[in-house]
């Protein structure tokens, strides 16, 4: 059964400037999906019509439908469709920098009444990401890039989801960071029951993960398919994965300055 | 000039900093949820002294009921203002919202002795004048309650910026996108801070206009107000709880010591010259945050 479906969904910006033509997307309950394309493909703008945060970057929704549990997406505001259990976790981070890693768990609970869960909730979030309880008292712009990688995932994690929309958890970490991310998500899928929806630009690592994915460019959706499916195609083994058949240019200089010698 | 008459100078004036203490935490909050200076202030203080004075005297409730009927229309007229016209102000320059803030400062000081009169009101809050003598100086009963009411209302705001609600508002003004992406009604957390302000300018304008008398002249807290936010730097609460007490001293010190020679005037000098001394010297004030930039 499908948690979300979007279809042939429109992104305009500033009422001119179409980002997005016309997307169809599927996540099954409790799936691992990824988004894969090149910059500017229009992949985080498909995100921001999920979670609504268009808006404040002067963008709009100006076509198509978005569902997320039968109920439809787009007539709600974002706090609304946070509470609907579809959290977005922002490129680059966008951690509350002067708040300690503990307030920023905290500020993502307003939607709970139950003060226990929350402290339940907070305690298990600790213990998912211990490098966190470490430095519950710092502030979080102090943070490495990875520790506020992980703050901006438990804050997601704290309004209890069903679907975590993750805009490039591994932009700008070191390699390890970024599969101890990898990992973390990987836990949150199996243990908890969230569906992922994963926007990257590192494609050997997504595919590695998820089990379906998408490629978009130019706003539109160019290929799909079940993670094994995509990894195989030669074509996006070219594009994307640094290709396995390449040539090898040491071999092809070596073969002409040879036949050079011998004409 | 004897010790004794500096030190009862000292007294009242740490005491008088603490009641325009109360007036710039109001712009703090405002300050620390939405980024925005709120220049009304003063005017806020003026009118709730004016709804106090209506309850108190015009329907003749004891000053009890009044002041914190006073205070609870003063929320909900905070949050409206909030509502219709700070909202509308989204996406638009933050000067526009200021010079909103100022327009509304500049429309309230001339409404309310409009509607209500011009003369002066006055309104008794059961503080006996004789002053308390301690050793050899004298202290303004007046002044210690009120001061002391107004350091108990700014602990009780540093210690709301530790609540959940308060921690929600502190995350509204780092980030307003990723708080919405958390779930956090970013609007109704500013609302809350402009009524929450609103209350606090309706407590100073009350105490003050115990003093002083109510007409469109409290309003003029603003400039004190504006010195001590800025000196204490605009989003910290301990900050202005020292700088009010820093520019309540001077001030008091600067009347005692200064008045005879020049013959009066330099009260008001104070303020002025501590916004301008402020902004060159050290502009993030005292205890201002600092801006976090990860290398």
């Amino acid at each position: 059964m499908s948690l979300l479906t979007l279809n042939n969904i429109e992104v305009v910006y500033d009422s001119v400037f179409l980002a997005v033509k016309g997307i169809s997307i599927e996540v099954p309950e409790g799936g691992l999906v990824a988004l894969l394309g090149a910059n500017g493909a229009g992949k985080s703008s498909v995100l921001k019509a999920i979670s609504g945060l268009l808006r404040s970057e002067r963008g709009a929704v100006s076509r198509g439908q978005a569902t997320f549990r039968h109920e439809n997406l787009l007539a709600l505001d974002p706090p609304e469709r946070v509470r609907r259990g579809l959290v977005h976790v922002l490129e680059g981070r966008r951690v509350f920098e002067h708040l300690s890693p503990a307030e920023n768990l905290l500020a993502a609970t307003t939607m709970h009444r139950d003060r226990t869960r929350v402290t339940r909730r907070l305690d298990e979030m600790l213990t998912l990401f211990p490098r966190l309880a470490e430095r519950a008292n710092a502030k979080a712009g102090y943070l490495s890039g990875g520790e506020q990688q992980m703050l901006a995932i438990a804050r997601a994690l704290m309004t209890e989801p069903k679907l975590i929309l993750l805009d490039e958890p591994s932009l700008g970490l070191a390699p390890f960071l970024v599969d101890e991310i990898f990992d973390v998500i990987r836990r949150i899928n199996a243990e908890q029951g969230v569906a992922v929806l994963l926007v990257e630009q590192n494609a050997v690592a997504a595919l590695d993960l998820v089990q379906s994915a998408y490629l978009i460019e130019q706003g539109r959706v160019v290929m799909s398919g079940s993670a094994e499916a995509l990894r195989a195609n030669p074509d996006i083994q070219e594009a994307y994965l640094a290709g396995h058949n390449q040539v090898d240019y040491h071999a092809v200089k070596h073969y002409r300055r040879r036949k050079r010698w011998l004409a | 000039m004897d010790a004794s008459l500096l030190l009862e100078l000292a007294v009242n004036g740490a005491f008088i900093g603490m009641m325009y203490a109360l007036v710039s935490a109001g712009i703090v909050l405002i300050y620390k949820t939405s980024g925005i200076a709120n220049l009304a202030q003063g005017a806020l203080a003026m009118t709730g002294a004016y709804m106090a004075w209506i309850g108190g005297t015009l329907i003749g409730l004891p000053i009890w009921v009044a002041a914190p009927l006073a205070a609870a229309v003063m929320f909900g007229i905070g949050a409206l203002i909030e509502r219709f016209a700070m909202r509308r102000m989204i996406g638009q320059p933050l000067i526009m919202a200021i010079m909103l803030t100022m327009g509304m400062e500049i429309m309230l000081r001339g409404l309310m002795p409009g509607i209500l009169g011009a003369s002066v009101k006055k309104i008794d809050i059961g503080i006996p004048n004789a002053p308390i003598i301690l050793g050899d100086i004298l202290i303004n009963r007046t002044l210690l309650i009120g001061g002391l009411i107004s350091f108990a209302m700014i602990v009780a705001s540093i210690l709301f910026f530790n609540s959940r609600l308060g921690v929600v508002m502190r995350a509204v003004s780092d980030d307003q996108t990723a708080s919405w992406s958390v779930g956090i009604r970013v609007e109704r957390a500013i609302a809350i801070a402009w009524g929450l302000s609103a209350v606090m300018a309706t407590t100073a304008g009350v105490l003050w206009g115990a003093t002083q008398g109510i007409d469109w002249s409290l309003s003029l807290l603003l400039i004190k107000a504006l010195a001590i936010a800025i000196l204490g730097g605009l989003d910290s609460i301990p900050g202005v709880l020292i700088a009010g007490i820093i520019v309540g001293l001077v001030e008091s010190l600067a009347t005692g010591i200064i008045d005879p020679i020049i013959g009066g005037g330099s009260r008001d000098l104070v303020a002025s010259a501590i916004i301008l001394i402020t902004l060159l010297i050290r502009p993030h004030g005292l205890l201002g945050r600092e801006h976090i930039e990860r290398v």
